[in-house]
C-alpha cells in the first residue's frame, strides 16, 4: 500500500526523463524489490522527487568533474562535511544521480545514531544509505558499488563556521577499504553548505536528548528556537568532484598493515579535498549566487 | 571434505516438526545406518512405517539424569554404534519459560553433551541453535558473521539468555579432540507447526509493528534447515555455522504475503497490547523476547557454512 502512495507521488512529481533515467539505477535486488540494507527503488525515487526541490531551485547546485567518477565498478568518494546537518551528502547524491550519464545510486556512509532512531534510520535504509560499520563497507564495495564517505566524520560537520572550510584531520578506513578492495577514490569538494547553516555552538546535552551527539546552534535558533534553527540559508552549493586517485596501483595490500602510510594516503586525500575547495572559493562569485 | 563413512545417528526431540522431517530424510538417506529417536512423548503414530532395523524409538526425558544416563548405557545405544548426536530437544514455544523450560534448553543440553564425550563413541554433536543468540543491537552491519557478538546482556529475558547459554556450553567443548561439535545458527525458520518467534508473530491474529521500524529479515524453509543439518552430519566439519534462508525482505513485506493484518503500534504500547494479545489467544509472540527482532535486521553472514559445509538455500518458505 505505502508503496502504491509513494509511486503516485514520484509518478506526479517526476518528469519521465527522470523516470526513466532512475530506472537505469541498478540495486541489488533479493527478490522482494529491496537489496540486503533496505533500499527499494520506489523510496529512492520519491526521496529523489523531494530532494530535486531543493537542489534545483534552493541550493542550485552546480558541479564539475562528474566525468571523473566511473560509471561502473566499485568507487569511493571522499568528501568534506559541513553544514550543521547532512545536506552536502544529500546533495552529492542528487548530483550523481542527475548528472552522471548512465546515472548511479552513491551510497552514503552515516552515523551510527541514525539507526536507532524510529523512521530516520529507516528512511536512511530505503533510500540507500548505510550505517558506519567496516562490514557494511566491505559489502558494498564487494557488490561493486559507489560509496560516499566523509572521513573527516561528525567533527567535520560540527565545525564551527569560525573554522569553515578547514577539514577536520580524515580518519583513515576508508583509504584501507581502498587498498584492500582496490578501489578507487574521488576527492570531492563542497563549497556552499558551510554557510546554510553556520554553527555558533554545538549543544551537546540537548544532542543527547535526541539521541544525536550535539544540537548544532545556528543564528536561526534566535528566531523561532529549534523550530527554526535547522532552516538552511538559500546558499549555492559548488560541488567539485577530482581525479580518481588509485593508491592500490602503488601499493600493496599489506600496506594497511602500517598506520603511518595509511594516514599519509589519508591525509594525501584531504589536502587534494581542500585544493578543490580553495579552487570553489575562488571560482564562486558570491555565497549565494 | 564429505566423509564416505556410514552414520549412525541420535536425534533428541524427534517428535517435533523438525526433528520428525529430519528422521525421514535420514532415514531414506543411504549414508545413515541407524536412528535412534528420542523424545519424552509416547512413540507417535508417524513413525510406525519405519522399519525397525533402522529406526529406533525411545521415550527419554532430558531433564532426568537417570533417564539420560539409561538412554547412553543401553544396548541399542552401544550396539547401533551411535556416532552423531544432533540435539533438537528444544522448548521454541515464546511462552515455554520458567523452570521447565530452563532444565531442558540449558541444563539437558548440558547433560547431554557431557555424557556424549563421557561414552567416547559420539564423535559428532550437532546443536542446532539459533540468529537470536546474537546481540542485537541498531549499529550492527548488515550481516552478522561467527564472531559477532552475542547477548550476554543480563537484562535479556531468559528465553534469549537460555539460548545463549546453550550455544556457549556446545561451544566451550569444541576444542574437545575426540567429538566434533557443531553449532548451527538458524535464521528464522517459518513453516507449518514450527515454534520460533518469527512463526509466532507471522501467525497473530493482528501483528503490530514498532512503528518507525522496519528491519530486513530472512525466513528459512524447514526442508533447508533439516538439509543444512544432514550435511553437518556428513561432512567432516566442527565449528559454528549461520545457517540462511533464501528469503530476505523488511518485515512487513513478510506479513503481507502471509496475509497477516498488521498494524503500527508506538513502541511503549507493544507490552500492554502484547499481553492482552496472549490473555485472548489472539498471539504466542512474546514481545519482550522478540522486542529487537521487531526493530532491527538481524541478517546473518552464510559465508562460512557456504564455503565449508557447501550449504545454499533451496526453498522459498511457503506462505498463507
Amino acid at each position: 500500500m505505502a508503496s502504491k502512495r509513494l509511486e503516485e507521488f514520484w509518478e506526479a512529481t517526476l518528469t519521465p526523463e527522470e523516470r526513466e533515467r532512475l530506472d537505469q539505477i541498478k540495486i541489488n535486488d533479493l527478490g522482494f524489490g529491496y537489496d540486503i540494507f533496505g533500499l527499494n527503488k520506489d523510496w529512492m525515487k520519491t526521496a529523489y522527487a523531494i530532494v530535486k526541490l531543493f537542489y534545483e531551485k534552493y541550493f542550485r547546485v552546480e558541479s564539475k568533474g562528474i566525468e571523473n567518477i566511473p560509471t561502473e565498478g566499485r568507487v569511493i568518494l571522499a568528501a568534506n562535511h559541513s553544514g550543521g546537518i547532512p545536506i552536502d551528502g544529500a546533495m552529492i547524491i542528487m548530483d550523481v544521480a542527475t548528472k552522471l550519464n548512465p546515472p548511479r545510486l552513491v551510497r552514503a556512509i552515516v552515523d551510527n545514531f541514525a539507526a536507532a532512531m524510529p523512521f530516520v534510520g529507516l528512511f536512511f535504509y530505503r533510500v540507500g544509505q548505510v550505517i558506519g560499520h567496516r562490514k557494511n563497507f566491505e559489502v558494498l564495495l564487494q557488490n561493486d558499488e559507489a560509496i560516499l564517505v566523509f572521513p573527516g566524520g561528525t567533527k567535520d560537520i560540527g565545525r564551527l563556521f569560525k573554522d569553515r572550510y578547514k577539514p577536520a584531520k580524515f580518519n583513515v578506513g576508508f583509504i584501507e577499504l581502498s587498498l584492500l578492495y582496490k578501489a578507487p577514490i574521488i576527492p570531492v569538494a563542497v563549497v556552499g553548505a558551510e554557510e546554510q547553516l553556520p554553527v555558533i555552538y554545538k549543544w551537546v546535552k540537548l544532542g543527547q536528548i535526541f539521541g544525536s551527539p550535539y544540537f548544532p546552534v545556528t543564528p536561526q535558533f534566535f528566531l523561532g528556537g529549534p523550530l527554526t534553527n535547522f532552516l538552511p540559508f538559500p546558499s549555492k552549493y559548488h560541488i567539485y568532484y577530482g581525479e580518481p586517485l588509485e593508491y592500490y596501483k602503488y601499493f600493496s595490500e599489506d600496506t594497511v598493515e602500517n598506520p603511518e602510510m595509511v594516514q599519509t594516503l589519508a591525509d594525501d586525500v584531504r589536502s587534494k579535498v581542500v585544493e578543490l575547495i580553495q579552487r570553489g572559493l575562488k571560482e564562486r562569485k558570491g555565497v549565494f549566487y | 571434505m564429505s566423509s564416505t563413512k556410514t552414520h549412525n545417528v541420535l536425534i533428541t526431540g524427534v517428535t517435533s516438526t523438525l526433528g520428525r522431517q529430519l528422521a525421514r530424510l535420514l532415514y531414506y538417506d543411504k549414508r545413515i545406518g541407524f536412528i535412534l529417536g528420542v523424545a519424552i512423548d509416547d512413540r507417535p503414530f508417524y513413525f510406525d512405517d519405519f522399519s525397525s532395523s533402522r529406526f529406533h524409538y525411545m521415550r527419554v526425558d532430558l531433564t532426568k539424569p537417570r533417564q539420560v544416563n539409561n538412554l547412553f548405557y543401553s544396548d541399542i545405544f552401544k550396539d547401533m554404534n551411535i556416532d552423531t548426536v544432533i540435539h533438537m530437544a528444544f522448548l521454541n514455544k515464546p511462552s515455554d519459560v520458567g523452570p521447565k523450560s530452563h532444565e531442558l534448553n540449558v541444563v539437558g543440553t548440558k547433560m547431554l553433551i557431557d555424557k556424549c564425550l563421557e561414552t567416547g563413541q559420539v564423535t559428532k554433536f550437532i546443536f542446532k541453535s539459533s540468529h537470536l543468540v546474537y546481540k542485537i543491537r541498531p549499529h550492527n552491519p548488515v550481516m552478522q558473521d561467527e564472531e559477532a557478538d552475542l547477548n550476554f546482556d543480563k537484562d535479556a529475558p531468559q528465553w534469549i539468555r537460555d539460548r545463549v547459554d546453550a550455544d556457549m556450553i556446545c561451544r566451550a567443548k569444541m576444542d574437545n579432540p575426540h567429538m566434533n561439535v557443531v553449532v548451527l545458527r538458524f535464521s528464522n525458520i517459518v513453516g507449518r507447526n514450527i515454534h520460533s518467534l518469527m512463526n509466532a508473530y507471522l501467525s497473530s491474529k493482528v501483528a503490530f509493528t514498532v512503528m518507525g521500524f522496519d528491519p530486513m529479515v530472512n525466513l528459512i524453509h524447514p526442508r533447508d534447515a533439516i538439509y543444512a543439518i544432514q550435511l553437518a552430519i556428513h561432512k567432516n566439519v566442527k565449528g559454528v555455522f549461520n545457517i540462511v534462508g533464501r528469503d530476505t525482505a523488511p518485515l512487513h513485506v513478510f506479513l503481507d504475503l502471509n496475509k497477516t493484518k498488521r498494524r503500527a503500534l508506538p513502541e511503549p504500547l507493544h507490552k500492554v497490547v502484547n499481553s492482552w494479545q496472549k490473555k485472548i489467544g489472539a498471539t504466542d509472540f512474546d514481545f519482550e523476547s522478540g522486542r529487537d527482532l521487531l526493530k532491527y535486521a538481524v541478517l546473518l553472514d552464510p559465508t562460512k557454512a557456504e564455503k565449508v559445509l557447501g550449504y545454499r538455500p533451496r526453498h522459498h518458505v511457503e506462505f498463507g
